[in-house]
C-alpha cells in the first residue's frame, strides 16, 4: 500500500509541481513547474530525543516479567548500548557479559518492561491545574482534526517526573474528548527535555483521537451541533467522505489545497494514522466498527471502553484494542454499567486489552491498577497469570501505539527499557526502585535520582526559606 | 455566659442521634480461626475466634467454645478485621455525577447552607452503595458539598452501608464547609473574605438567638443556619474544614484558638507537613490522601508522599482518606489509599487505624475496634486488607450478614466470558 507520503512523491514526478513539503507525510501545493524539484524531507516537529548515556550492565538474580506472557525466576538480563543483550535463566554463555560495566544483583526484586501508558494528558492538562494550563481540548469546533496535542504539551508538567518514579517509560498524550475528531495525539519517552521535541518517540505512528458519546454532543449541542448521537454519527461519516475524496485527488494528482484536517483524516485512511477512539457504550463502539468498515480504515483501540467486556468478541473480530480502568465508573451516565473485571473480562474473550490512567496520579501506580482488575477477573472464576497480566501494562499499548518493534518487551534487540522493583508489582507496597529508558538510569530510589521540573524549584526548605 | 447555655439547650432540643439497635432475633455466630486485627493494645491475634451474640462482639481470643445456636463460620486463617470507615464521601447523595437530576451533592440555588440536612438526600439504594460495601467499607462520612456564595456546604451524615432504609446512623454529625481556592471563590475572590464570613458566621451562632429579631438578622447567616452551627460552637458537633495551603491551615489553628470549643479537622492538609508542629499543639486532626505528591493547584504546591509520615512524627492525629479519586468510585479504594500510605513508609497498624478506629473515635462510632461489648461490624478477607488484590469474602453490620452483590456483580454475571450460556444476554 502507497503512504500518502508515498502518493506525494508519485504526484512530484508526474506533475512537476513546486512541492514544499513541510511534513514526512504531506505537502503544499504552491503551483506548477515543469522542472522536477528536489524536495527537502525534514518533517516538521522532529523528534530531537537522544538516549542519555548507558552503561553495559548486567542484572543478575531477577525475577523477570518479560512481557511476553512468561515469567523468569532467577533470571539475568544484559543491556548494551541501550538495547537488551541477552535475557534468560541462563545467559552465561553470552560473549558480551565481560563487558559488563555495572551488575546489579536483584535478589528479591521484579523486573519488568517500562509501563507505557496510552491515555494521559501529562503537559496538555499539567500541574498545577490553572486555567491558563487547560491546553487539551480546542473546544471551538467538533471537528479539530488539523490540531496536534504535541502543541499543547508543557515539557515542565511535574505530573512526568512523578509517572517516571511509578515506572512510566513510553506514554501517548491524547487532545481532549469534547470533540469528534480532537486532533493528531502524540507518543512521548518519558525523559526530562527543555522541549516536546525532545521526547518524542523518534518514528512512532501519529495518532488521531476521536470521541463518541456524551462529551461532544454535551459541548456542542447549543453551539450549532452535534446535539446527539445521531448528530455525533453523521459529523463522522460526512468528514470520512470529505477525507475520501481529498485523498483521492491526492491520488489522481489533482491540484488540491492544502488542507491540515483533511491531511490527518487521510492520513487515517491510508493507515498511517492510528485512530484512538473514546467510547463507553457497547453499542456505539459497534457501530463506529461499521464506519470503519465503511470507509476502510481502522480503530486501532477503544478507549475507557467502560462497556467493552459487553463485546470482547466482536473486538477480537475487529482485531481493535480495548483500553480501560480497573474501577472507574458512574461519573457520568455512559460510565453507569462499569465492572471491576472489565480488562480480564476482554482479555478472557482473546481481545487485546490493557489499562490505562488519563490520570495524573494513577499514572503513578498503573501496575496496582492492573493488579486489582487482574485479582477480581481471577476472582471471578477467570485464570489469567501475571505474566499474562503484564501484557495490560507494556505489551498491548505497545502494540496499539505502533512501536511493539521496539518496546513493551523484554527481548533482545529491543530498547532496553526497564524497571526493577522492590517487590512483586502485583501489590500495593512494591515500588520502582530503579527505572532505565533506552538502558539509562533515569529513577534511582537509592540515590535519590529523580528529574525535577523548573515548576517545582524555588519551595521548600533546601530553596531559599529563612529561618 | 448565659448565651453559651442557651445554646447547650437548643441544641437538645434540635439535635438527634438516629439510635441503631440491633434486631431483637439475631442470629449468633461464631467465627473461628480468624487472623483478627484488634485495632487495640491486643494487636493482630493469630488465631483468634470472635463471638458474635445480638448483634455485639460478647468474646474474642484463642481457643473459645462456640455458643449453641451460633452459626459456625470457619475463617481458616484469614484476616477479619473491623469494617472500613470511608472519612469524607458523597456516597448515597448521587446516582450519576453528571445528572444534575441525580445529583443531590450540592445545592446551588438554595437560600440556606449549614441547615441542609445530607441525610434528606440521602438514598440508600443508591447502587455506588452496594458497589462501595463489597469492597469491606461498612460504614461513610457523607458530606455535601460547597455551592454558591456560601463556604458552608450544610450538615454531614454517618451511615452504614447496609443499604437499608434507614441506615442513617447519625443524621447531625458534622458541618462542612471549604476554605482554600473553593471558599475563596465562594467569598468573593479572596481568603480574606473567606476567613471574615467563617468568623461572621461563628459570631452570628454565639449570638443565637438573642441576635435574631427577624430570620435574615445575622451579619452572614439566617435564622436557620445559625442555629445549625450550635452544635459546631459547643463542640458537640466536629466541623470538617477543606483546606490544603500551609498558611490557610495556620488561620485554622488561630480560628481554633479564638473559639476553643471547635473540634475542628481539616480535610486535605496537602502542605500539612509544612506545619505539623503547630497543628499537633492545637490538636487539629485532618483527613489525608496519601496519593497526593502533586502540585495540583497553587495551594497544593509541596505536595509530597512524605506528608503522612511527618504530619503521624509530629503527632498530628489523621485519618486517611481519598479525595483524589474519583467521585462515585472514590470511597471504594479506601485500602489502596491506606496501603499506600504502608509502601512510603507508615506502619501497617497506624495506617489500618486511619480508616477504622480514627474515623470511628472522631465522630463517635461504636466501631472501629474489636472490643467486646461492641458493634460487631466485622469483614473477612481473602488477603491483607491493604492489598490491593484482597477482597471481602463476608461481612456483618451489627452482627448482621451483608451481601457482597451489587448492580456490579449483577452485570459481571451476566457478562461472564467462561458462560456457557446461548440465551440472549438479556435472558440471562
Amino acid at each position: 500500500m502507497l503512504t500518502i507520503y508515498g502518493y506525494l512523491k508519485n504526484i512530484m514526478k508526474k506533475k512537476l509541481c513546486l512541492v514544499l513539503l513541510s511534513t514526512t507525510f504531506f505537502a503544499i501545493f504552491t503551483g506548477c513547474d515543469t522542472a522536477e524539484v528536489a524536495v527537502d524531507t525534514v518533517p516538521a516537529f522532529a523528534s530531537t530525543y537522544s538516549p542519555l548515556d548507558s552503561e553495559t550492565m548486567l542484572i543478575t538474580n531477577a525475577h523477570i516479567i518479560d512481557g511476553n506472557g512468561q515469567e523468569i525466576e532467577n533470571g539475568a538480563l544484559l543491556v548494551m548500548d541501550g538495547k537488551i543483550a541477552a535475557i534468560g535463566k541462563d545467559i552465561s554463555d553470552n560473549s558480551n557479559l565481560t563487558n559488563a560495566t555495572l551488575t546489579i544483583d536483584a535478589k528479591g526484586r521484579y523486573l519488568t518492561p517500562g509501563i507505557i501508558d496510552i491515555h494521559s494528558h501529562l503537559g496538555n492538562y499539567p500541574s498545577p491545574s490553572v486555567n491558563a494550563h487547560g491546553d487539551g481540548n480546542e473546544v471551538t469546533s467538533p471537528i479539530t482534526s488539523e490540531v496536534s496535542a504535541e502543541h499543547g504539551v508543557w515539557p515542565q508538567d511535574p505530573g512526568f517526573d512523578e509517572a517516571l518514579q511509578g515506572g512510566i517509560t513510553t506514554l501517548h498524550i491524547l487532545p481532549g474528548s469534547a470533540n469528534l475528531f480532537g486532533g493528531r495525539g502524540v507518543t512521548l519517552r518519558n525523559v526530562p527535555s527543555r522541549t516536546v521535541q525532545g521526547m518524542k518517540f523518534p518514528d512512532a505512528p501519529y495518532t488521531l483521537k476521536m470521541a463518541c458519546g456524551e462529551n461532544p454532543k454535551r459541548v456542542y449541542g447549543e453551539q450549532g451541533g452535534p446535539g446527539s448521537r445521531m448528530g455525533n454519527v453523521a459529523g463522522y461519516r460526512s468528514n470520512w467522505i470529505k477525507a475520501a475524496e481529498y485523498k483521492k485527488k491526492i491520488e489522481q494528482g489533482d491540484d488540491v489545497e492544502r488542507d491540515l484536517q483533511l491531511e490527518t483524516l487521510a492520513g487515517v485512511l491510508s493507515g498511517e494514522i492510528l485512530v484512538q477512539m473514546h467510547c463507553y457504550r457497547a453499542d456505539e463502539m459497534v457501530q463506529i466498527l461499521d464506519i470503519a468498515k465503511e470507509f476502510d480504515y481502522k480503530v486501532t483501540t477503544f478507549h475507557h471502553a467502560v462497556e467493552a467486556y459487553k463485546i470482547g468478541d466482536i473486538l477480537k473480530e475487529n482485531d481493535t484494542c480495548a483500553a480501560m480502568w480497573a474501577d472507574w465508573y458512574g461519573f457520568k451516565m455512559e460510565s453507569y454499567d462499569g465492572i471491576l473485571e472489565n480488562v480480564p473480562f476482554v482479555h478472557a474473550a482473546g481481545a487485546c486489552a490493557m489499562i490505562h490512567s488519563d490520570s495524573e496520579n494513577s499514572i503513578q501506580r498503573l501496575n496496582q491498577e492492573v493488579a486489582k482488575t487482574w485479582a477480581n477477573g481471577n476472582r471471578a472464576g477467570l485464570d489469567i497469570s501475571k505474566a499474562e497480566a503484564w501484557k495490560w501494562l507494556s505489551t498491548n499499548p505497545a502494540k496499539a501505539l505502533g512501536i511493539l518493534d521496539q518496546t513493551g518487551t523484554l527481548e533482545v534487540g529491543k530498547r532496553a527499557d526497564i524497571v526493577l522493583w522492590s517487590a512483586d508489582p502485583f501489590t500495593t507496597y512494591a515500588r520502582p526502585e530503579k527505572v532505565f529508558i533506552d538502558g539509562a538510569l533515569m529513577f534511582d530510589k537509592e540515590s535519590g535520582l529523580k528529574p525535577k521540573s523548573d515548576f517545582r524549584l524555588g519551595y521548600g526548605p533546601e530553596n531559599g526559606e529563612s529561618e | 455566659m448565659s448565651s453559651m447555655k442557651i445554646v447547650t439547650t437548643t441544641l437538645l432540643l434540635i439535635s438527634f442521634t438516629m439510635p441503631f439497635s440491633a434486631p431483637a432475633l439475631a442470629q449468633d455466630y461464631f467465627i473461628s480461626d480468624a487472623k483478627l486485627v484488634t485495632n487495640t493494645t491486643d494487636g493482630i491475634i493469630e488465631q483468634a475466634d470472635i463471638i458474635v451474640r445480638d448483634g455485639k462482639i460478647t468474646e474474642f481470643g484463642e481457643n473459645l467454645i462456640a455458643p449453641d445456636n451460633a452459626q459456625i463460620i470457619n475463617a481458616s486463617g484469614r484476616w477479619v478485621t473491623p469494617g472500613l470507615i470511608a472519612p469524607f464521601s458523597h456516597l448515597g447523595l448521587v446516582d450519576i455525577d453528571a445528572e444534575d437530576a441525580t445529583n443531590d451533592i450540592s445545592s446551588w440555588d438554595s437560600e440556606t447552607s449549614i441547615s441542609e440536612l445530607a441525610s434528606d438526600s440521602f438514598n440508600p439504594k443508591a447502587a455506588s452503595i452496594a458497589n462501595t460495601r463489597r469492597h469491606g467499607i461498612t460504614h461513610a462520612v457523607v458530606s455535601p458539598d460547597t455551592a454558591g456564595n456560601s463556604i458552608f456546604a450544610g450538615t454531614g451524615l454517618i451511615a452504614n452501608l447496609s443499604g437499608n432504609y434507614k441506615s442513617v446512623e447519625n443524621n447531625r454529625a458534622f458541618i462542612y464547609l471549604e476554605l482554600g481556592e473553593s471558599g475563596t471563590r465562594r467569598a468573593g475572590g479572596s481568603r480574606a473574605a473567606a476567613m471574615a464570613q467563617l468568623r461572621a458566621a461563628l459570631d452570628d451562632a454565639i449570638a443565637y438567638p438573642d441576635r435574631y429579631k427577624g430570620p435574615e438578622d445575622g451579619d452572614v447567616l439566617n435564622r436557620q443556619d445559625a442555629s445549625a452551627l450550635l452544635g459546631v460552637i459547643s463542640g458537640q458537633m466536629p466541623i470538617i474544614i477543606a483546606a490544603d495551603r500551609g498558611s490557610d491551615l495556620l488561620n485554622i489553628i488561630e480560628l481554633q484558638k479564638a473559639y476553643t470549643d471547635l473540634d475542628i479537622i481539616v480535610l486535605g492538609a496537602a502542605e500539612g507537613w509544612k506545619v505539623a508542629d503547630e497543628l499537633a499543639a492545637a490538636k487539629v486532626k485532618v483527613m489525608v490522601d496519601p496519593h497526593n505528591n502533586l502540585p495540583l493547584s497553587f495551594d497544593m504546591v509541596e505536595s509530597s508522599f512524605d506528608n503522612i509520615l511527618i504530619l503521624d512524627a509530629a503527632g498530628v492525629e489523621y485519618a486517611i482518606t481519598n479525595t483524589s479519586s474519583l467521585d462515585v468510585t472514590n470511597a471504594a479504594n479506601l485500602n489502596q489509599h491506606a496501603g499506600n500510605a504502608v509502601g512510603n513508609g507508615l506502619s501497617w497498624d497506624k495506617a489500618f487505624a486511619a480508616i477504622t478506629a480514627t474515623p470511628a473515635e472522631w465522630f463517635n462510632l461504636d466501631l472501629g475496634t474489636i472490643i467486646s461489648g461492641q458493634e460487631a461490624t466485622l469483614v473477612i478477607w481473602d488477603g491483607d486488607p491493604l492489598n490491593v488484590t484482597s477482597a471481602p469474602i463476608d461481612m456483618f453490620i451489627s452482627g448482621k450478614r451483608q451481601s457482597l452483590k451489587s448492580r456490579q456483580t449483577a452485570l459481571r454475571d451476566r457478562y461472564m466470558p467462561t458462560s456457557k450460556e446461548t440465551k440472549p444476554y438479556k435472558y440471562r
